[in-house]
């Protein structure tokens, strides 16, 4: 009888409890919802704006958002702290396990998770199947831009076209370049060496990039701190996104 | 259904048919051959020269140590030797521009109007693909192990085809006792993100 063809390992080896690599620790006590994330973000991995219309249907494709939800009945609503939601890189991805294609992987190297665009034929299982609903698909194609703003893409990310599902990726061409570097130097990367665009860009350092492998890293000990959260714990998930809450907002809400 | 059984009878129509049938197998062919051919350059590089005069590959292609782009040379760059080769430029009897070869007629140009030459890549891999020469250089590779020998080159042509069979084979076969290195070298986040 001929072997049937190997089908490829599609969920991710993981233990409970287990660290991850790569995490991001964001302080929503200091986030004031500015925004300055989901611009950075965009302008560094080539996400295109979408345009009035298209959002009208609900097809933006920004990366992060800044979540902001109102507790209790009206009039005595109460607003809760805003919170920026990217992939929270599960180490247990809901949206691995659904794909036909393979096309969403969990990178062994880098312990987080990954859409391969050209592997990608737009099933939308992967959007269906995400808790945070932390990805966007490409309806049309949005980065045809006219001549001169095609020259604002960044080189080091593809710029995806119609029909692909995307996704935060940590913004893994800026872990690669220092990886690199630091492989060169004969050294292991630096805490606070690796940052994406949306830390990069918070001009409150809410957000903190590290390796939670480490456990001297800033966002290793945060991750433990006693206001840590994390988004639907519940379902198990093991998301790499810590958040931590716990100043009552009084003078917003 | 009978009327075309008639008419394919009819020796014209057999005749235009056949034409039909060259055209369309000749415009495949010549499409495959277009795909096949190394690109046009603005200058007809001898790669073979500049290698038997000993010149590395890295004095004209320096990014491929420190980046993911090896680089193509300036019109500076080709000046730099080619500005001061004592074969035209000596004080007792400078050769006039005019009796230069051809190809170093077309970089004086260049450098006169000082404006970069438009070198085409030939080995090229898709926007979702990211290639990084220097882990490769790092990793003790030599150049003519993927671009072939430059030596017996003139114009760059493709000596590899670039597929992602071929970039795994080798990934695999440098891995083969190390797992951790193999976890990344076969990583899909290596190359597409």
């Amino acid at each position: 009888m001929a072997s049937l063809p190997k089908i490829p390992e599609y969920k991710a080896e993981w233990a409970e409890g287990e660290a991850g690599r790569w995490g991001i620790a964001i302080d929503m006590d200091l986030c004031t919802g500015c925004q300055a994330c989901v611009a950075a973000c965009s302008m560094e991995n080539n996400v295109p704006f979408v345009g009035e219309h298209d959002a009208g249907y609900g097809r933006q494709m920004a990366w992060i958002r800044v979540e902001r939800l109102w507790e209790g009945e009206y009039p005595e609503v109460k607003a809760t702290p805003f919170q920026p939601v990217m992939c929270q890189q599960c180490g247990a991805a809901p949206c691995e396990a659904v794909c036909p294609v393979f096309a969403t992987v969990h990178s062994q190297a880098e312990q987080i998770n990954l859409q391969v665009y050209n592997r990608c034929v737009g099933t939308r299982y992967c959007a269906n199947n995400c808790p945070y609903v932390a990805r966007v698909f490409n309806w049309a194609d949005y980065s045809n831009y006219p001549e001169p703003l095609a020259n604002q893409f960044n080189p080091d990310v593809t710029v995806r076209r119609r029909g692909v599902m995307e996704k935060c990726t940590f913004c893994i061409q800026r872990i690669h370049k220092a990886t690199d570097q630091a492989k060169a130097e004969g050294r292991e990367v630096r805490d606070g060496e690796v940052q994406p665009a949306c830390a990069q860009a918070c001009p409150a350092d809410a957000i903190v990039f590290g390796r939670l492998d480490d456990p001297e890293s800033k966002v290793s000990k945060l991750s433990k701190d006693k206001r840590a959260i994390k988004l639907l714990e519940d379902l198990g998930t093991q998301p790499r996104v810590t958040y931590l809450k716990g100043g009552y907002h009084g003078n917003l809400g | 259904m009978q009327r075309v059984f008639e008419l394919l009878k009819k020796k014209e129509i057999q005749l235009l048919l056949l034409i039909a049938f060259m055209v369309i197998l000749s415009g495949g062919a010549w499409a495959l051959y277009q795909t096949q051919i190394p690109p046009e350059q603005p200058i007809q590089f001898p790669h073979d020269i500049h290698v038997q005069l000993q010149i590395q590959c890295l004095y004209c292609h320096p990014g491929a140590q420190r980046q993911a782009s090896a680089g193509l040379p300036t019109q500076q760059k080709c000046w730099a030797c080619h500005g001061q080769l004592r074969k035209y430029w000596d004080p007792a009897a400078p050769v006039p521009l005019e009796q230069w070869p051809v190809e170093l007629q077309k970089l004086a140009g260049y450098v006169e109007r000082n404006e970069p030459i438009p070198w085409v890549p030939v080995y090229i891999v898709p926007d979702h693909v990211h290639f990084n020469h220097r882990p490769h250089i790092a990793a003790g590779f030599a150049c003519e192990q993927c671009h072939g020998d430059m030596s017996k080159q003139k114009v760059a042509e493709l000596q590899q085809t670039i597929n992602m069979g071929w970039c795994i084979t080798c990934h695999q076969q440098n891995s083969v006792n190390d797992p951790q290195k193999r976890i990344k070298l076969i990583d899909c986040g290596t190359c597409h993100y």
